[in-house]
């Protein structure tokens, strides 16, 4: 009796939270998804099969907020995904190495210093306008000048030499070129004005955008002139909703893919199965490697515990990262060691072992010895570190509950705050933060372990290691990109130096998180790559190759 | 007449007074005494149905719910007591001035108390909370710094009056000290008004404590306030996880009907013309 009461009230709660996710979604795409609703009632798969089409439901945050214009953002941001309204000259295979979209062959010089491309000739923008290559020049010189999402200092100038042939003349050598030639999505010349493109974007790509209601969804629909292969997707909707709305729609059969996070993994839906791709999604902490001081900013820099190299290794090897998964992800995701896990340019030294006892010895060796209260002490000091986390993520805040109870074990005592990202790159300076990375580009080893110059330090937490800063410089001056990769492999531990366990250890590496979703039985979801951080339009960078069965 | 056995009115409202500042007294200091348990995550507990041993269940991270409630309310409590306090002081003085400084500071005062009150309550907490570094602090200072307009309103209203009232015209005819005027014939009156109004600000301070960290301008979600806990808990009701916002949700209401009775009948108590009901 208890338990009908409580079902009851329950169903009555999840109708209210439903009404409000709906009006939350806006008119339209309800429209759509209720339409869609009727047609399942006598048929599901066959009504689908039919109009070939696509609901998903995505984070609010993926939306694009300055619109779909690669110069702010679309696609080449802080999320890299393929841009899917326009073509791109190269894309990254489904292993992360380099394949041909607009390209046909390009070319690096000895000195690294130009790159020429050749381009398909046979390319239409929606418009009828053919694609040249001095429309690849033009928006890769626009997207230099005003990209304030991505760095593009290392381009000098891109000129067009014939219809087909466009060179870039860069300012330093940049060998992984061809990893941001995948995410910039070409724009046409004759169509660009950077104040409208973004809401009536035209390009050459998969689809053509139809329609945006800002807030609520974006339906896509298939390029008919596309020079490749027609996508078998002819029109892909796609809702923005908040976690528990999207929850919701599955629920309702009112999506037909819908994201998901482990908090409602141990759910089932009726219809749908629970899928989960791997990801480079990273979580980890950065470990301040230097003593605590004040910068001419005024900002504390430095931390006294985690400045000792063996204090990190002991954390690194002190952390239980299959725990952590299984008690804060449920299951769904995979240990990390780097920040580029299963990546060409990863190198497997990274690797290390959970040992608790061999983490209290170096711990014992540094001087921090266990205290009566169960926390470590070195000269009258105790082990103590303050974790931040960004308010109001929920995973990122277990993951860092998680990791403090496990260093408690270990003797060092640990609280856990919330920050802003307002103040949490500066407070990161001094204390450890937990971060998500992961790209589909080996610049990110750049970002955070090279040295700045000028200020000595690298980006994010305070590091430097001139051994390594000199292997990524060698491999961004290299002129071969798979010679480069093991340049990149040893930057990170190189046999005797590197910022692995055995090397200087800077950050450590917890676990990449799995993108979960909600996927309708009969919805056939082309095989992934390796997902990048941002649980967003990395979905559908395939979605023209998804059947339905 | 009432027979020996009943107790009258006034003896079951002192009973009623006393045992309702116990329970909240001895909520705060349980709150206190466990803020350190509220913080603690054990994942081998998680989502946890109420049971013995949890009585308001666990959540995603094996926090024990009821010792978060009570961390919450007595935050809630703390803060409530705090604004009440500052409230009441500016009010008086506030109030008091505005009535007895004459025409053109009364213009100053009540220009500012139209100021601060034609700002929406919630959006003026959130300003200044932001303004004030978030945090701990930022709440305190938004919350006790935005409630004082109504009561100096009230109290200011009542000092005009009692400045006309025969009794002090006559007491001033006689020679009285402005200073014991105030002291002998003002206060007594205005005390009912005042003490009445200072607790009846707490289940204003508390709802707006709780909107304001449930909006997420407030404290950061490892610490325990009941609305960081309402908040963290809409996540979960479509899983069904209802004890996460029921139990504390229901115990903020208690709270605030529980400070709403007792200046009800703190009012009954004091007023001369219910004092003898």
């Amino acid at each position: 009796m208890v338990k009908r009461w409580i079902a009851l009230l329950l169903s009555a709660a999840a109708a209210c939270a439903l009404t409000v996710g709906c009006q939350s979604s806006g008119s339209r795409g309800i429209n759509a998804g209720e339409s869609k609703t009727g047609e399942n009632s006598s048929g599901a798969a066959e009504s689908s099969e039919a109009d070939n089409s696509v609901v998903i439901a995505m984070d609010p945050n993926s939306e694009p907020a300055a619109g779909f214009d690669p110069a702010y953002g679309w696609g080449a941001g802080e999320h890299v995904h393929e841009p899917l309204i326009q073509s791109t000259l190269t894309v990254t295979n489904t292993d992360l190495t380099i394949g041909y979209d607009l390209a046909t062959d390009y070319s690096v010089s000895e000195d690294g210093l130009t790159w020429t491309v050749t381009i398909r000739d046979d390319v239409k923008f929606t418009d009828g306008e053919p694609l040249t290559a001095s429309d690849v020049a033009f928006t890769y010189n626009t997207v230099k000048e005003s990209s304030s999402v991505n760095d593009f200092t290392m381009l000098d100038l891109a000129e067009a030499e014939d219809d087909t042939t466009v060179v870039f003349h860069m300012n330093r050598p940049f060998s992984i070129w061809p990893y941001t030639m995948a995410v910039v999505g070409i724009v046409p010349e004759h169509a660009y004005d950077s104040a409208t493109y973004g809401a009536n974007p035209i390009g050459s790509g998969r689809y053509i955008l139809k329609q945006w209601d800002r807030g609520q969804q974006v339906i896509l629909e298939a390029n008919p002139d596309y020079y490749g292969e027609a996508p078998q997707m002819e029109q892909v909707t796609i809702l923005f909703m908040e976690e528990d709305a999207s929850f919701l729609a599955a629920q309702a059969g009112q999506v037909d893919l819908a994201y998901t996070s482990a908090a409602y993994s141990d759910q089932t839906i009726d219809g749908y199965e629970l899928a989960s791709y791997a990801t480079v999604d990273n979580r980890g902490f950065n470990l301040p490697a230097v003593p605590e001081s004040t910068d001419e900013k005024g900002r504390t820099v430095g931390n006294d515990f985690t400045s000792d190299v063996l204090v990190r290794r002991a954390i690194n090897i002190g952390v239980d990262r299959q725990e952590m998964i299984d008690n804060v992800l449920n299951g769904y995701g995979t240990p990390a060691y780097s920040i580029c896990d299963q990546l060409p340019w990863y190198n497997e030294a990274s690797e290390v072992e959970y040992n608790p006892e061999e983490a209290a010895e170096l711990l014992d060796e540094a001087g921090w010895i266990m205290g009566d209260d169960g926390v470590r002490e070195k000269d009258g000091v105790k082990a103590e570190m303050n974790l931040l986390y960004s308010t109001g993520d929920s995973v990122r805040q277990a993951l860092a509950a998680d990791f403090a109870n496990q260093m408690g074990e270990l003797g060092i005592a640990c609280t856990i705050e919330g920050v802003g990202w307002d103040t949490a790159y500066d407070r990161a300076l001094s204390e450890p933060l937990l971060w998500g990375w992961g790209a589909h580009t080996p610049m990110e080893l750049y970002n955070i372990y090279h040295t700045i110059e000028g200020t000595g330090s690298a980006q994010y937490s305070p590091y430097s290691n001139e051994t390594v800063d000199s292997y990524m410089d060698q491999a961004l001056a290299s002129s071969d990109l798979e010679e480069s990769y093991s340049l990149w492999q040893q930057a990170q531990w190189d046999g005797t130096t590197g910022v692995t366990q055995d090397g200087d250890i800077p950050w450590i590496w917890l676990v990449n998180v799995d993108h979960l979703y909600w996927v309708r039985d009969n919805l056939k979801v082309a095989e992934q790559k390796i997902h990048p951080h941002g649980h967003g339009w990395s979905i559908v960078n395939n979605v023209d190759q998804w059947s339905w069965e | 007449m009432k027979t020996a056995g009943r107790m009258n009115r006034r003896q079951s409202t002192l009973i009623f007074l006393v045992c309702a500042a116990g329970v909240l007294a001895v909520v705060m200091i349980m709150g206190i005494a466990l803020e350190d348990a509220a913080l603690e995550t054990d994942f081998s507990r998680t989502n946890l149905a109420p049971c013995p041993e949890y009585l308001f269940g666990t959540d995603w991270m094996g926090r024990d719910m009821f010792v978060r409630t009570l961390a919450g309310l007595s935050l809630s409590i703390r803060i409530g007591i705090l604004t009440a306090a500052v409230s009441a002081v500016m009010a008086l003085l506030l109030g008091t001035a505005a009535a007895m400084l004459g025409s053109r500071a009364d213009a100053v005062i009540s220009w500012v108390i139209d100021l601060v009150m034609g700002i929406p309550h919630i959006l003026l907490v959130m300003l200044i909370s932001i303004a004030c570094g978030r945090g701990f602090a930022g709440v305190v200072a938004g919350v006790s710094l935005s409630h004082w307009p109504s009561l100096a309103r009230v109290i200011r209203g009542e000092v005009l009056q009692l400045k006309q009232a025969p009794y002090i015209l006559a007491a001033e005819k006689l020679g009285a000290s402005r200073i014991a005027n105030v002291r002998r014939h003002m206060i007594p009156h205005l005390l009912p008004q005042f003490l009445t109004g200072t607790i009846l600000l707490f289940p204003h301070a508390i709802l707006h404590e709780a909107s304001v960290t449930f909006l997420g301008f407030g404290l950061s979600s490892e610490q325990p306030a009941i609305g960081v806990i309402l908040s963290e808990s809409m996540q979960y009701l479509t899983t069904g996880r209802w004890w996460l916002a029921l139990f504390p949700g229901l115990c903020l209401v208690a709270v605030v009907i529980l400070f709403a009775l007792l200046g009800e009948r703190a009012r009954m108590l004091l007023d001369p013309s219910s004092v003898h009901e």
